[in-house]
């Protein structure tokens, strides 16, 4: 079948980008590299160009509310005859038409749910079979977590050994750096405090995880891109592309790049394909970027919100093994006192058992403070 | 819950009915796609509303089919459209499904319902409008080439022969013929649709636009079956000006004498595989037409007579009932 001029648009906007465009000959039309599965790689930034260059400026792109007028029922007789002199100017017709038009299309003439009427409630002598079926299912509660659409752009961050099920799930804006989004990522690593303190409980540890070690990097179509923001920073990646390089193991070369200095918009990258984001060293994310989108008038206005989190997974939280009721922020290992090992105490039942009324240690054990990966729901 | 609930089923439900909103669907099937989209969209009971997403690489597409809901006149369809996108009912995004790499999850393939998409006409899609108006100009550019070489200017070397002259009329020939072919198909369908629509002429406007729509969906009906409906577009670099009636879809192939040729068969062989035996017969009796008098070129002289006052006819009677249907409308 002979196809017709489907890639027409070159990719332009690209002056300014640092890599030049990719010699695949990529044109940013997002298609499907495994099918239902991942796109092939394009320049997110050209891509929502070539969106802009198809529609029609203010009038789809705006995100300005909907005048009043807008609104079905509350417009006067004047406002109808502008509104079918834009309809007969669009279509092609006659005024006549425009107004018959508005008549008959209108939306009062969806029969819509009377005012009253609760949709969860099936009317008995109904012989849909399709509600039917539904009330027998209105007792089952099904959850099955969606990945939402980010305004502009969507990454979901997850755990991949775990049920393959989404972590979190972002919205973050095309304009925004690579470095917004690692901030915005809470992961339980980040917050471990290190060190034993079964000697000292009351001294708060000063530095989590996350203060101390500050290197982290975002894996994108061959390029690692290491936040170097503070000098405590190190390339992490460093050790993979060593790897990479020592023998001849079928990778390409690898790239490296400041986190910092990269927003969305700059990237090359496949929609629904595993990335890797690392942080604490060893602590490994893998980012999928499920959907890119022109923002719209209905998402979340305020620029200062982005990376907005849209989903969390919700995890069970470790009970006190004493009081079974709150969170566990102790764990001890070695204990005499502990019927298990290691054994989860929430801070009063740990203290209550393991010290007398002056602070002192009783017994023999480990404790270290435990941070419960639910601490985020 | 019921939030989530309403939010998952308006999702699944938009993204159900978009899918028959684009090709490879019939024209109808894609309208109803449409009312579809339109109502679910209306009436759903998410706040904000859900919304329909359009991938980049399906935009071209709906552009291309609500120019033709105007050409049509079908202005209700086109109304409707207006109105979504002026509501702001679309999402414009990069695919047209959420990807997660989801290598567990059975992927599950949308069956599309074969009687619902239009016919797969590869032979009218391989041989268009676009492509014979091509030839036909790259075939007298280069007949004329050798002219202008040659020592004798009225005649092309012997030499230079290497082709069959009449190869592009051939082709225009059978590619007429096998479309007649699928008129007379379809014909008896055709024919109750029109007469459909003229019976009800009676009644209140919504009665009087159905039936207007069933003329405009014959109209487009056998406008989908003319290879060159438009003018011919003018071409920078050549001078020759296509007479529309060349490439139309002239049914007189009863009338058209043929020659037999080789290529002919040959030709035949390939494009054959969709017409009867019978056509077939028919096909190699292909005769070709004199186009000479209408270019503005020096002429070409051809071996065979020409039949192009027949066409010509064949062409503008259809284009004049054509014409008279669209008055009635709105």
């Amino acid at each position: 079948m002979a196809e017709g001029t489907r890639i027409g648009p070159t990719c332009h906007g690209m002056g300014s980008r640092q890599d030049p465009v990719s010699s695949s000959g990529s044109c940013n039309f997002p298609e499907y590299e495994l099918p239902e599965l991942n796109t092939r790689a394009f320049y997110v930034g050209a891509f929502g160009e070539l969106w802009r260059g198809r529609l029609r400026g203010e009038g789809d792109l705006s995100l300005k509310e909907p005048q009043a007028s807008a609104l079905p029922g509350s417009q006067g007789v004047a406002e109808w005859g502008q509104e079918d002199a834009a309809v007969a100017r669009d279509l092609g017709c006659s005024l006549e038409a425009a107004a018959e038009l508005r008549a008959v299309c209108g939306l009062d003439k969806l029969k819509c749910l009377e005012a009253g009427e609760d949709p969860e409630v099936i009317p008995e002598d109904t012989d849909l079979v399709t509600l039917g079926v539904r009330k027998r299912l209105l007792e089952q509660r099904e959850e099955t977590i969606t990945i939402d659409r980010v305004c502009r752009q969507e990454t979901f961050a997850y755990e991949m050994h775990k049920e393959h099920k989404p972590y979190q799930t972002m919205l973050v804006l095309g304009s925004q750096k690579l470095t917004e989004l690692r901030d915005s990522i809470c992961c339980v690593s980040d917050l471990q405090i290190g060190g034993e303190f079964s000697n000292t409980p009351d001294q708060a540890p000063e530095h989590i995880s996350k203060d101390l070690y500050k290197s982290a990097f975002f894996y994108f179509e061959g390029t690692f891109y290491n936040d170097k923001r503070y000098p405590e920073c190190r390339d992490l990646s460093r050790t993979i592309i060593e790897w990479s390089e020592s023998h001849d193991r079928g990778y390409g070369k690898f790239q490296t790049a400041k986190m910092e200095d990269f927003t969305f918009n700059d990237l090359y990258i496949k929609l629904g394909f595993p990335y890797l984001y690392c942080h604490q060293g060893d602590c490994e994310h893998v980012v999928v970027i499920t959907d890119i989108r022109l923002v719209h008038r209905d998402d979340c206005l305020d620029r200062t919100l982005y990376p907005l989190l849209i989903k969390k997974h919700w995890l069970w939280t470790r009970k006190c093994f004493v009081c079974k009721m709150y969170t566990a922020r102790w764990v001890t290992n070695n204990d005499s006192f502990a019927p298990e090992d290691p054994c989860f105490f929430c801070d009063v039942c740990f203290r209550m058992l393991h010290y007398d009324s002056e602070g002192n240690k009783l017994g023999e054990f480990l404790a270290y403070p435990y941070v419960d990966p639910g601490t985020f729901n | 819950m019921r939030n989530l609930e309403k939010n998952m089923f308006t999702k699944e439900a938009l993204a159900l009915a978009w899918q028959y909103f684009l090709p490879p669907y019939t024209f109808q099937i894609r309208v109803g796609a449409l009312y579809l989209l339109y109502g679910l969209y209306n009436t759903q009971l998410c706040q904000p509303k859900q919304k329909i997403r359009v991938a980049l690489k399906d935009w071209d597409e709906v552009l291309k089919f609500q120019q033709d809901l105007i050409n049509a006149q079908h202005f209700d369809a086109a109304y409707i459209f207006r109105k979504l996108r002026l509501d702001k009912a679309f999402h414009f995004t990069a695919m047209p499904k959420l990807l997660s790499y989801r290598m567990k999850k059975k992927i599950q393939r949308a069956e599309v319902t074969e009687e619902f998409k239009d016919p797969n006409d590869r032979v009218m899609k391989l041989i268009t409008s676009d492509v014979l108006e091509e030839m036909l100009n790259v075939h007298d550019h280069y007949q004329n080439m050798k002219h202008i070489i040659s020592g004798d200017k009225s005649n092309p070397d012997k030499a230079l022969s290497l082709i069959k002259d009449d190869f592009f009329d051939n082709i225009k020939n059978i590619v007429l013929e096998h479309q007649q072919w699928h008129k007379d198909r379809k014909n008896p369908s055709l024919k109750s649709k029109v007469k459909d629509g003229e019976e009800k002429r009676e009644g209140n406007s919504q009665e009087s636009e159905r039936c207007e729509r069933a003329e405009s969906l014959a109209r487009i009906k056998s406008k989908a079956f003319s290879v060159v409906v438009q003018a011919s577009k003018s071409r920078r670099h050549r001078q020759v000006k296509l007479d529309s009636s060349d490439s139309d879809s002239a049914s007189g192939q009863g009338q058209i004498k043929a020659t037999r040729k080789k290529r002919n068969k040959e030709t035949l062989k390939s494009a054959g595989r969709k017409m009867s035996s019978k056509n077939r017969d028919n096909m190699q009796n292909v005769h070709k037409e004199d186009k000479s008098l209408r270019l503005s070129m020096p002429v070409i002289t051809e071996e065979e007579e020409d039949n192009e006052s027949f066409s010509e006819t064949e062409f503008t009677a259809p284009k004049r009932k054509r014409k008279s249907r669209t008055k009635n409308l709105v």
